[in-house]
């Protein structure tokens, strides 16, 4: 007789052994978290105006395992991260955290020298617990199921402080990795520029390509820059095919704080992201672009806020995504102009290319303005490609899906131009050509 | 029968475009190393005969046959087509955002088999754009994005010069030219025609006769209604120029032409 291998779900025992690992003011608030979990109701598509375009009737987080732990997978998924980091940004500070809970910080001297402040977010919300919790409370730890989820469960993620005036003499880059079938795996970054500080943060959330893995993602970002605070962040979600990817990155900007965020979104079988900019500080400005790329059966969810409370705040946000077979991407994108924010200037605007008959877009951008002197803007637009700007290519005797990718790349460009990481588009770059071929069926030899 | 010895033969060629026939019966011979012009009133067709040519999935072909050395070239979709030698250089070319022009144009010719080391590539590039009176700019420009006339009908030529088909077809290369840039644009056609040593054959859509004085064609067609009419020495052009098409027209009985 065989006997099945058990595995361990997500229980309030779980929640109970975190919350008793973590100091105090973290264990009520996991506490406080998971009792929100428990009663709100899983996100329908039928009653939440968020979800009316994603189902996730059929994920139940409680059977993902949060206490998964090493494999050769996992680390070779980290290796192989690692080597491409160093491939592009050899002099980059690399902090690598897993579904383990494991956190390994390389190349941080130089950052700590600075006076930068790099570690786990287990050891800061002890050292460090005001910068930690000013950063947690920027976002509501019970007020949706899936934050209400990570806030009783994360296990271990990397925390960044650079303190005031200090210009970070180097990028960080995260990693965040899990591998293997029925993991949950938790990412936390947290991460917070005093006055007048500087940092370029990567993030990479990454697991095996493969879609035999169903994998729970669950992911929040927490970032403050406070004022005049300059930040470049860059975020890939390149996770393997059978993963439930739901992510929440918010920024909150103090006064004359600058943001220049580029998310890029390769994998998944779905996912829902939210990208954040809360502009609370007068002067503060944040310019937001992005590009997704699905094909199979992808759902990929965008969901941006840019959130207007400071007088003089600009915000820009572009989105593409292209999609083939039967992908679907669902975009909704608001500006919220508060009635404090006079002489808001912000602009939403996705574009979508729709690469094949069964592949679909929905984009929604709205505005929501209360304040009475504003300039803002949205547009949206979905389309195949262009019948002659195909024939044009294909008339100089390329074949129609290298022309295809041709245009793809060619339309992906002025979001990829905002990218504020030279290194990361160098990362991008080829990640995004291989993944081009592949959802385009073009074979090696051509390429 | 498609005589193989010819670069192009077209014969009895018919196509629609939305069921509505533009082409009606298109008989056209162009044997390897000649210039042949093509010109007609507005709305005659000649820009369908050479979408219909290269291979525009909008237009169906409905009779007739057209060869390239023999080869049929109906059955093959665009790529193919240009992979085996045949060029259209757009009356309009399309813009294409976010692709620049020296990508572009290497994957064309990779695509054509004709792929050169990136070094030898820059040199031909430069080479040929200099010739062209071209701004080093144009490689890192996007394809015919924000592109003046001029510019774009430069490009569409220096494309053709690099890729060096056996048959070009030239949608109103000259159109919106001043005269400098006139002669420029017709040096870049006699180059290519010279540079590939009497083999590349021109099929040349023009309403003006001075691109004609430039480049001297040996047939002149006239093409009316979906097909040739008639067909002459370049004395034809000048005629078209003296009379209009009406007053030619109105005078030639409709041949069906062949050189």
């Amino acid at each position: 007789m065989t006997q099945e291998a058990v595995v361990s779900g997500i229980d309030s025992g779980v929640v109970a052994t975190r919350a008793g690992a973590s100091p105090t003011w973290l264990a009520s608030r996991r506490r406080a978290a998971w009792e929100a979990f428990s009663t709100l109701p899983w996100p329908s598509s039928l009653r939440d105006e968020d979800w009316r375009r994603t189902d996730i009737a059929k994920l139940d987080p409680l059977r993902f395992d949060p206490d998964a732990g090493v494999s050769t997978e996992l680390d070779s998924v980290i290796a192989a991260t690692h080597d491409d980091i160093a491939a592009v940004a050899p002099d980059a500070a690399v902090i690598v955290c897993d579904h383990t809970g494991r956190v390994q910080l390389h190349n941080c001297d130089a950052l700590t020298a600075q006076g930068v402040i790099v570690c786990s977010l287990s050891e800061a919300a002890t050292r460090h617990r005001e910068l930690v919790e000013q950063a947690f409370d920027t976002l509501p730890a019970g007020q949706q199921p899936l934050t209400a989820l990570w806030n009783s469960l994360w296990r271990d993620g990397c925390f960044v402080y650079v303190p005031p005036s200090v210009a970070a003499n180097q990028p960080v880059w995260v990693i965040h990795a899990a591998a293997d079938d029925r993991t949950a795996t938790f990412p936390a970054t947290c991460c917070v520029l005093d006055a007048n500080a500087s940092l370029t943060l990567v993030e990479l959330h990454v697991s095996p390509a493969t879609a035999q893995a169903e994998l729970l993602s669950d992911t929040v970002s927490h970032v403050v820059l406070n004022r005049n605070a300059r930040l470049d962040y860059c975020v890939l979600q390149d996770l393997g095919q059978g993963v439930w990817h739901m992510a929440t990155h918010r920024v909150s900007l103090e006064a004359d704080a600058h943001l220049h965020f580029f998310g890029a979104t390769l994998g998944s079988k779905l996912q829902k992201a939210y990208w954040e900019a809360l502009l609370n500080g007068n002067g503060a400005e944040a310019h937001l672009a992005g590009i997704a790329l699905a094909g199979d059966r992808q759902h990929l969810d965008h969901q941006s806020l840019q959130a207007h409370k400071g007088t003089d705040t600009t915000s820009r946000l572009l989105l593409k995504t292209a999609v083939r077979d039967h992908a679907r991407s669902v975009y909704d994108g608001l500006i919220d102009v508060g009635r404090t924010a006079q002489r808001t200037d912000a602009y939403v605007q996705n574009r979508n290319l729709i690469l094949s008959p069964d592949a679909k877009a929905d984009s929604i951008p709205r505005l929501e303005i209360r304040a009475h002197d504003v300039r803002c803007g949205h547009g949206a637009a979905a389309g195949p490609v262009d019948d002659e700007q195909r024939f044009y290519l294909m008339a100089r005797g390329i074949p129609a899906e290298i022309a295809d990718r041709i245009i793809v790349r060619g339309f992906f460009e002025d979001a990829l131009g905002q990218a504020p990481c030279p290194e990361f588009a160098a990362l991008l770059g080829p990640l995004l050509d291989r993944r081009l071929d592949r959802i385009l069926h073009i074979g090696r030899q051509e390429s | 029968m498609p005589d193989p010895a010819m670069l192009l033969d077209v014969a009895g060629l018919h196509a629609t475009i939305d069921s509505k026939e533009i082409l009606k019966g298109v008989d056209m011979r162009i044997p390897h190393g000649e210039i042949h012009a093509l010109m007609g009133p507005n709305g005659s067709g000649k820009s369908t005969l050479a979408y219909a040519l290269t291979g525009h999935p909008k237009y169906q072909i409905t009779a007739g046959s057209a060869t390239l050395k023999g080869t049929d070239l109906l059955p093959l979709t665009a790529d193919l087509r240009a992979q085996l030698g045949v060029f259209l250089s757009f009356q309009h070319p399309t813009a294409i955002p976010g692709v620049t022009m020296v990508n572009f144009l290497r994957a064309a010719m990779r695509s054509q088999g004709k792929e050169l080391s990136a070094r030898e590539f820059l040199t031909r590039l430069t080479y040929e754009m200099a010739e062209l009176k071209m701004d080093e700019s144009f490689r890192s420009r996007y394809i015919n994005d924000g592109f003046s006339g001029g510019e774009k009908k430069r490009a569409e030529i220096l494309q053709m010069a690099l890729l060096q088909p056996q048959l070009a077809i030239l949608d109103e290369p000259d159109s919106g030219l001043d005269v400098d840039a006139l002669r420029i644009v017709a040096d870049g056609v006699r180059r290519a025609v010279e540079g590939s040593a009497g083999k590349m054959g021109v099929l040349l859509i023009t309403h003006y006769n001075r691109i004609l004085e430039y480049l001297r064609p040996d047939t002149v067609h006239i093409f009316s209604a979906g097909r040739v009419v008639a067909s002459g020495g370049p004395s034809l052009a000048k005629e078209i120029e003296a009379m209009g098409y009406e007053g030619l027209l109105g005078e030639v009985a409709p041949v069906s032409a062949s050189a």
